[in-house]
């Protein structure tokens, strides 16, 4: 009897499955699974499990599927995805990484593949969009950006006798050696700088007016070694001559965040993600943020940054791929995604009631910030003026030799195929 | 049983062919059962080592394309040539071989001092042993970030011991200059690999006779005489074998020179090997020069390795 009663469980077990999956090719036929990786943090992927959870109620026809990956292993992943075969069909990708994979083969060229392609990217900041563009075509969209400001230490500038962050570059270095001191047995910095690759001097760098090349990326020389661009790097080793610039850019000492937070630093320049970090690490701490400073007949600038959203070139699911970047550039999607601290592209959300209201320094000097070289050489290129920004500073060459040098070497990356 | 095997007429019939068909079969009947054994080892072997390797070296002569394979342009040793001569590759072959020098001898050195103490009784042996192999199984990253922290140029605990009791007056900035990040990197590695130095070291002492010790004390010899002449002769296979690992080990030197060298700024000044190599795969997409370094690394691993078991095994070992 228990034998009877054991086999008809079985045959109830066997009935269902074959149901089961007599329904599932269906189902399977009707539902299409979009993969997206992405590297957002844990916060900011609850927020997106919710916005996919919103988009497949609209769009009942699409699944998307997402991973999580850390940066750092980001990009091997992709790699070793493509390489496989096994691309997802749509990512977030580090804005200086959408040249090299366009350059691979790797990206769908989406100015051709999305005939709304203009009315979407048009209503992005122009930064932000230029690092989606190599090669003549753009290869993705803007998704997420962030720039650089001034972080300005209210407390250590009162105690100087400064009332308000400096509104030009000359004010910027004046105030800089006026914040130095070594009272108390402590060093105190009027300015520091997190390293010395490009990203760190970009904001003063396009504020100044300088520029790495030419706009039809052809030489570097007379741009990267141009009278503004060598202003702005003489002008920082000069405050690091003086001592007013904290010798921490050269590595291995207090990081930016830190010594701004404790009054080390008076002033630093960085993201937007500042925000969340003293209030996890210095709670008490209260950043305060203005736009990077102006240089001389030029307007103020600063560098862009963030993530583009782009499309596998051998997805099997254009279509719907597509309908997943289109909502992702939504105002609806890109305010939801910007209440956890990812700021939009969309230009016209500048000043939105939405969003935090620390986003409206950022988005404002968004709409003057400049992207980085978009070329698939530009790790190298940023390597060569890293290198020449480090001999300066260690007294290795003088600013306009070194510069020259930078500038031989970008020459060689451009002309290499 | 023996007299019937070596019998002649035996003999005989084993040198037909059928007979010796006959063996062969039975020999292979009998091993079956450890062939199927190996089978799947053997698969994983070839699928996962021989063949990546084969299909790098295959990716080393071309201009690789990732995405389109057959669209990579094949150059012969244009990309073993470029490494050779550039001079970030040079530099960090220089990198790795001074952090080699320094690091194998550093770490036998004090490897066998630790095996040494840690041989004798004495009360909490047992919690040394475990102190000594701690860092052997503690994350690189860690480590690395802990040395980050103590040679800090600003506020690290290295600079204010050494401005404390008089040996420098202004911070050094120990990892912002290409020469002085090889003394935390070149630390950081010995004192990583002391305990299992020391523990493979422990294994070859007590596998020394203590009889040999006590005719050695009979005959009077000290303490010394007794390390020269006994302990240090009869571990010379142990150090063949950690010289040989060690150097292998020095040369594939990654995790420190990474992580340090992105906390450095020194761009392209203090690179290993292993680290331009994944730099120039994974960040700069030159997947063909990066093949070519990883088989240049091997070449040298394996020409080392053989120069040194050559040298370091005794004469009847060579013969």
């Amino acid at each position: 009897m228990q034998r009877k009663s054991f086999g008809l469980v079985i045959l109830t077990i066997i009935c269902v499955l074959t149901a089961s999956l007599s329904v599932a090719p269906t189902h399977a036929a009707d539902v299409v699974t979009i993969t997206y990786w992405h590297t957002h943090s844990a916060p900011e992927a609850a927020q997106l499990t919710k916005l996919i959870a919103m988009f497949e109620k609209d769009n009942p026809n699409i699944k998307i599927q997402d991973t999580a990956y850390a940066y750092n292993d980001f990009q091997k992943a992709l790699l070793t995805s493509i390489a496989g075969g096994q691309a997802p069909d749509t990512a977030r990708m580090d804005i200086v990484w959408v040249p090299q994979f366009a350059q691979q083969g790797a990206l769908l060229q989406l100015d051709s593949a999305m005939s709304d392609f203009k009315t979407i990217s048009d209503a992005t900041f122009p930064g932000a969009l230029a690092t989606n563009y190599w090669d003549g075509k753009y290869w993705g969209l803007p998704l997420d950006t962030n720039t650089q400001v001034l972080l300005w230490n209210q407390k250590v500038f009162q105690a100087a006798g400064i009332t308000a962050p400096p509104a030009t570059v000359q004010e910027f270095a004046d105030d800089a050696c006026k914040l130095t001191s070594t009272a108390n047995g402590s060093h105190q910095y009027g300015y520091a700088m997190g390293g010395t690759y490009f990203w760190a001097i970009a904001p003063l760098f396009y504020s100044m007016g300088g520029k790495i090349v030419d706009d039809k990326l052809t030489t570097a020389t007379g741009y990267i070694n141009g009278k503004e661009s060598a202003a702005v790097f003489q002008m920082i080793v000069d405050l690091y001559n003086k001592g007013c610039l904290s010798p921490s850019l050269l590595g291995g000492g207090i990081g930016t965040e830190q010594g701004h937070g404790t009054g080390a630093y008076a002033m630093i320049i960085d993201g937007p993600w500042m925000v969340d970090l003293y209030k996890q690490d210095f709670p008490t701490f209260q950043p305060a943020f203005a736009p990077i400073p102006a240089g001389v007949g030029t307007q103020n600038s600063s560098v862009v940054g963030g993530e583009d959203v782009v499309v596998s070139a051998s997805t099997p699911h254009q279509a719907e791929a597509l309908t997943w970047v289109r909502y992702l550039m939504s105002s609806k999607a890109q305010v939801f995604m910007g209440q956890v601290g990812i700021v939009p592209t969309l230009s016209a959300l500048t000043g939105s009631k939405d969003l935090p209201a620390y986003y409206q320094v950022f988005m404002t000097q968004l709409q003057t910030a400049q992207a980085r070289l978009p070329n698939p050489k530009w790790g190298a290129m940023d390597d060569a003026i890293n290198a020449a920004f480090t001999k300066m500073l260690k007294g290795d060459a003088k600013v306009q030799d070194a510069l020259d040098q930078a500038a031989t070497t970008i020459n060689g990356l451009l002309a290499a195929k | 049983m023996n007299s019937r095997l070596t019998s002649p007429t035996l003999r005989g019939d084993t040198r037909s062919p059928k007979a010796a068909q006959t063996r062969r079969v039975a020999r292979f009947k009998g091993q079956l059962g450890a062939y199927l054994f190996l089978l799947p080892g053997a698969f994983l072997f070839i699928a996962f080592i021989v063949w990546p390797m084969l299909y790098s070296l295959h990716i080393s002569f071309y201009n690789w394309k990732i995405v389109h394979p057959e669209q990579s342009v094949y150059i012969g040793f244009q990309n073993y040539i470029d490494a050779l001569t550039d001079p970030i590759f040079q530099r960090s072959v220089l990198n790795t071989l001074l952090y080699g020098l320094v690091t194998v001898p550093g770490q036998l050195v004090f490897g066998t001092l630790v095996a040494l103490l840690l041989n004798d009784r004495f009360p909490g042996r047992a919690f040394f042993r475990t102190v000594y192999y701690l860092p052997v199984i503690t994350s690189w990253v860690i480590v690395t970030s802990l040395f980050e922290y103590l040679f800090n140029g600003q506020a690290g605990l290295v600079n204010f011991i050494l401005q404390s009791v008089g040996l420098i007056h202004a911070p050094i900035r120990w990892l912002a200059d290409a020469r002085l990040v090889m003394v935390p990197l070149t630390l950081l590695g010995i004192w990583k690999g002391v305990g299992w130095t020391a523990v493979i070291v422990l294994a070859g002492l007590q596998s020394i006779p203590t009889q040999l010790y006590e005719a050695a004390a009979i005959d009077g010899a000290n303490l010394r005489q007794r390390l020269r002449r006994i302990t240090l002769p009869l571990l010379r296979s142990t150090f063949v074998f950690l010289v040989v690992v060690l150097t292998i080990g020095a040369l594939n030197v990654y995790i420190s020179g990474l992580l340090i060298d992105r906390a450095g700024s020194l761009q392209d000044e203090a690179h290993f090997v292993l680290t331009w190599m994944d730099k120039q795969t994974f960040e700069n997409f030159n997947f063909g020069q990066g093949a070519a370094i990883s088989y240049l690394l091997t070449l040298v691993v394996f020409v080392v390795s053989l120069i040194q078991i050559r040298l370091l095994q005794p004469e009847s070992d060579n013969s």
